[in-house]
């Protein structure tokens, strides 16, 4: 495993009464793009803002390099970040904003621009060195905000949502960028958003957060496919969830009793737990399998009606309820369904492979 | 829809009436400033400089003008001091009995100037500190500071709150990121607040009145001349100092909107 | 951030000494001022009612203080309901560029001498002034305006115009529209939604233009002295003739106390009034 950088000890974060980080421990290893993904308020930013100091912890113990920088100031850290709003210099122009850096360290006026005229060169906006802020465009603005972050050559870079105002097409462009830089620097990334799509897309590793806690941290295909617990199956969107309790094992195959009836999953999937035990298990979007007739030999069934199609790229989601309430969504790709009658309130068989469900460890 | 035209009409022409009321005492009194009468009235005499020459060979008149510029000056530069440290308190900071420190820093143009004047004469003078140049520049400064603070308040919550933080994550302790990021962003306000309060401290008269003593104003000497006899001296006076404080205040407004393009979030709301 | 900073300090302290200082300490004195004595013409310390049993004695001061209140109460309606229509007109029938020029044209007078164009309607006003002047082609006049509750009135109206037209303006910009059109849907006549949605509405700015204007009536004496007359006086010109007339401060102070006391309640009750829950 690779060495830490930084490590979150037992950190704890209250404004008020209100707890905004719990107890974090987090590893963050050097050379890894972390992201850490959650909604609004789940705690993310605080842990962004400790790591660069401008928000102190509580209690617990946040250590860089080995050292304890609990009570560091800011400007004493060497852990610049890209700002959400990017927070470029407005009455400076693009080369004095990313200078700004090197002058705050003493570093005189003509290195300093020429370790700044490189960045913006690698950045690609050297031409527009000499612009103001508000000249330039989107994209533009996050290059700039990257190379004055960058420029000081520092071992971690923190990133808060920086793609958020980003139309899609820039965005993914965008994303392109900082995955190649993050492999050529090889610093480590701490990227701090609320979408999926960039959190997958770059991360190396993923820590999930909710209510200040930490839920999962894992690769992403981890999180993807065996997600921890409930809150996590349900945060990603990707599987279908259902509870029930473990009943004796059947044939190779472990039988969960649900509201919505018996199904099997692999034996090999309960992680220990005794028979009678309430259980959790998802099947992914995509695993289900659709037909207009009851399929014969099929161990896991649910029959329901069509309530709605979304279509995403390649894939459709159809969205199917059944008699007792529960929605069931499956992906599929447009020639998988070209065959079935998918109109809504269509009457629809959903089936999956034993070996498609997946018990939740954490519940 | 006649009737909605007539009303929208009238309306729009008391507008102007409004205005011509505000306007008229200004227009006249730099019209009749150049009239040879000495009780001015209608029809208009004829065209004369001499209310320009009484009071350019009018020694007080000279000596008011030498002590209401050092007065705007200094009461300027310390009310913008003070009012700038304010703004950025307010703008940063949150603390117990911040209402109280805003109360206090925001209410002094409240007070009646006779009592402000009152107040401020007994005290200084129990502190041997009136009738001087010095004692109207310490009322100024309370006088004006609220504007200042006002003023560049309006501005720094136009900044982005993590502008400053920025600077300190890259390295700026503190006070760099004051005068590196602070301080060049509202620039434009603090020199508008430090013509604004020169223009407010160059008309005001009561205060001064009362702790000025034997060194007046320039307000304070036009006050002289409207307890003496009516005198188109006043007009020639008002003409010039208009036209002083209104390109301060020109001045301060060109400065505020040419550079207040920093502001790098999407144009705020328009008026409805 | 939590902590306090030598930085911090630098910057929150200086105007809170300053104002302590120079503005809320001078007002405190005030107070032990009004009960000191004067004793051969000079003004010793002491805790003395005197002054105060002295000056509440007097019928002249109750008149004075009665005729000043009365004064101001009247200069705020009058110069609200002079100000309304064209605060109004500003708001809502002008294009935004000419609101902006309007708004503009009403900060100017702020920046002119209040006491050049008070005497400036003194060339209006007098008995061989311009309005009589006018009149007298008319074949009209002449009025005595000069030296009058009227002529009063005209610089109370110089003095706070610009400001009420000011806050009104900013109170109904406020308003949505939408209540308006919707009033008007519901077959509200024009004047009638004037008088129920929009003045309610708007109310908190109004009061807010009355209480200012108020406050600066009140305490004006350059108005009622030059253009008045002064006599019968109000108390801010009592105040100036208490205090330039000898050692008579503390005197003074009791004057400039009361209106305090009097301004305060005042202002209390008027902005009580401006965010009352409506019934």
């Amino acid at each position: 495993m690779a060495e830490s950088l930084v490590v979150f000890d037992n950190v704890e974060k209250r404004f008020g009464d209100t707890i905004a980080v719990d107890r974090m421990n987090l590893d963050i290893r050097k050379g890894e793009f972390l992201v850490i993904m959650g909604s609004s308020g789940c705690g993310k930013t605080t842990t962004l803002r400790m790591l660069a100091g401008l928000d102190a912890p509580t209690q617990g113990e946040i250590r860089l390099d080995g050292r304890r920088i609990n009570d560091l100031a800011t400007w004493r850290r060497d852990t610049p970040m890209v700002w959400q709003s990017l927070a470029l210099f407005p009455f400076l122009d693009v080369l004095q904003n990313v200078e700004f850096g090197l002058k705050m360290r003493g570093m005189d006026r003509a290195r300093r621009r020429g370790k700044a005229m490189e960045w913006l060169d690698r950045m690609g906006i050297a031409e527009f060195a000499r612009r103001d802020i508000s000249q330039l465009s989107g994209g533009q603005r996050q290059r700039v905000a990257l190379a004055r972050s960058l420029v000081t050559e520092p071992e971690i870079l923190l990133l808060d949502e920086p793609l958020s105002s980003l139309d899609a097409h820039l965005k993914v462009r965008m994303q392109a960028i900082l995955s190649n830089l993050q492999k050529e620097l090889g610093i480590t990334f701490v990227y701090v958003t609320h979408s999926q799509s960039e959190a997958f897309a770059m991360g190396d590793r993923i820590v999930i957060m909710s209510r200040g806690r930490i839920e999962q941290i894992g690769a992403p295909v981890e999180i993807y496919r065996t997600p921890h617990n409930h809150f996590v199956a349900e945060f990603l969107g990707s599987s279908n969830i259902f509870q029930g309790r473990m009943a004796p094992m059947d044939g190779g195959l472990l039988p969960i009793e649900t509201g919505q009836g018996r199904f099997y999953v692999n034996a090999s999937g309960a992680g220990g737990k005794q028979e009678g035990a309430s259980t959790t298990f998802v099947v992914g979007n995509d695993r289900m399998v659709l037909s207009e007739e009851q399929p014969a030999d099929a161990r896991n069934v649910l029959e329901g009606r069509v309530i709605g199609e979304e279509f995403v790229g390649a894939t459709v989601t159809i969205h199917i309820e059944t008699d007792d309430g529960q929605e069931i969504r499956a992906q599929k790709s447009h020639d998988e369904i070209a065959h079935l009658n998918t109109d809504v309130s269509t009457r629809i068989f959903v089936s999956w492979l034993p070996e498609s469900a997946y018990v939740l460890p954490g519940e | 829809m006649n009737r909605n035209w007539l009303i929208d009409w009238s309306l729009r022409a008391y507008v102007i009436l409004a205005l011509a009321f505000v306007f008229a005492p200004i227009a006249a009194s730099f019209v009749f400033s150049f009239n040879a009468d000495r009780f001015p009235s209608l029809p208009l005499g004829g065209f004369s400089l001499r209310w320009y020459e009484a009071i350019a060979e009018d020694p007080l008149v000279w000596e008011g003008l030498r002590n209401s510029v050092v007065v705007g000056i200094c009461a300027s530069l310390l009310s913008t001091a003070l009012g700038f440290a304010a703004a950025y308190t307010d703008f940063r900071y949150r603390f117990f009995g911040k209402p109280l420190y805003l109360a206090l820093a925001l209410l002094p143009p409240t007070i009646p100037v006779v009592i402000m004047g009152l107040a401020m004469l007994a005290f200084l003078s129990r502190v041997s500190l009136s009738g001087e140049i010095h004692s109207v520049i310490i009322s100024h400064v309370v006088m004006c500071s609220p504007f200042a603070m006002a003023i560049i308040r309006m501005r720094l919550s136009q900044m982005d709150p993590s502008l400053e933080a920025a600077a300190w994550n890259l390295g700026a302790g503190e006070w760099r990121a004051m005068f590196h990021v602070i301080v060049p962003f509202a620039r434009p306000a603090i020199f508008a607040a430090l013509f604004i309060t020169m223009a407010v401290s160059f008309d005001e008269f009561a205060v001064a009145w009362f702790v000025s003593g034997l060194n007046e104003t320039l307000p304070v000497r036009i006050l002289g001349f409207l307890q003496g006899q009516v005198s188109p001296r006043i007009n020639a006076i008002g003409t010039i100092v208009f036209l002083t404080t209104m390109t301060l205040v020109i001045l301060a407004q060109v400065l505020l909107m040419s550079r207040s393009g920093g502001v790098d979030e999407t144009p705020r709301r328009q008026e409805p | 951030m939590k902590k306090v900073t030598i930085f911090g300090l630098s910057f929150s302290l200086p105007l809170l000494l300053w104002q302590l200082l120079f503005f809320a300490f001078p007002l405190f004195f005030l107070v032990a001022l009004s009960f000191w004595v004067v004793e051969n013409y000079r003004m010793v310390p002491d805790f003395d009612g005197v002054n105060w049993t002295k000056m509440f004695g007097r019928d002249v001061f109750w008149d004075t203080y009665l005729r000043t209140l009365a004064l101001a109460a009247g200069a705020s309606v009058l110069v609200s309901i002079l100000a309304f229509p064209c605060s109004y007109g500003i708001a809502f029938k002008l294009s935004a560029n000419l609101r902006r020029l309007a708004i503009f044209l009403m900060i100017i007078p702020f920046f002119t001498s209040y006491l050049v164009r008070v005497y400036s309607w003194q060339i209006f006003l007098s008995d061989n002034g311009i309005f009589n002047a006018a009149f007298g082609l008319l074949g009209m006049g002449p009025y005595t305006m000069l030296n009058t509750d009227f002529g009063t009135m005209v610089g109370y109206l110089t003095l706070c115009l610009p400001l009420v037209v000011l806050l009104q303006v900013f109170g109904l910009m406020f308003v949505d529209r939408t209540l308006i059109e919707a009033a008007h849907n519901l077959r509200c006549g024009r004047l009638r939604t004037v008088f129920l949605v929009v003045i309610p509405s708007a109310r908190v700015g109004l009061v807010i233009a009355a209480l200012f204007c108020f406050i600066l009536t009140f305490g004006d004496f350059v108005g009622p002295l030059y253009l008045g007359g002064g006599k019968p006086p109000t108390l801010s010109i009592m105040i100036t003739d208490t205090t330039k007339a000898g050692q008579q401060w503390p005197r003074a102070a009791v004057i400039a106390i009361v209106m305090i006391a009097t301004l305060l309640v005042v202002a209390f009750s008027a902005i009580g009034y401006a965010y009352r829950k409506r019934a």
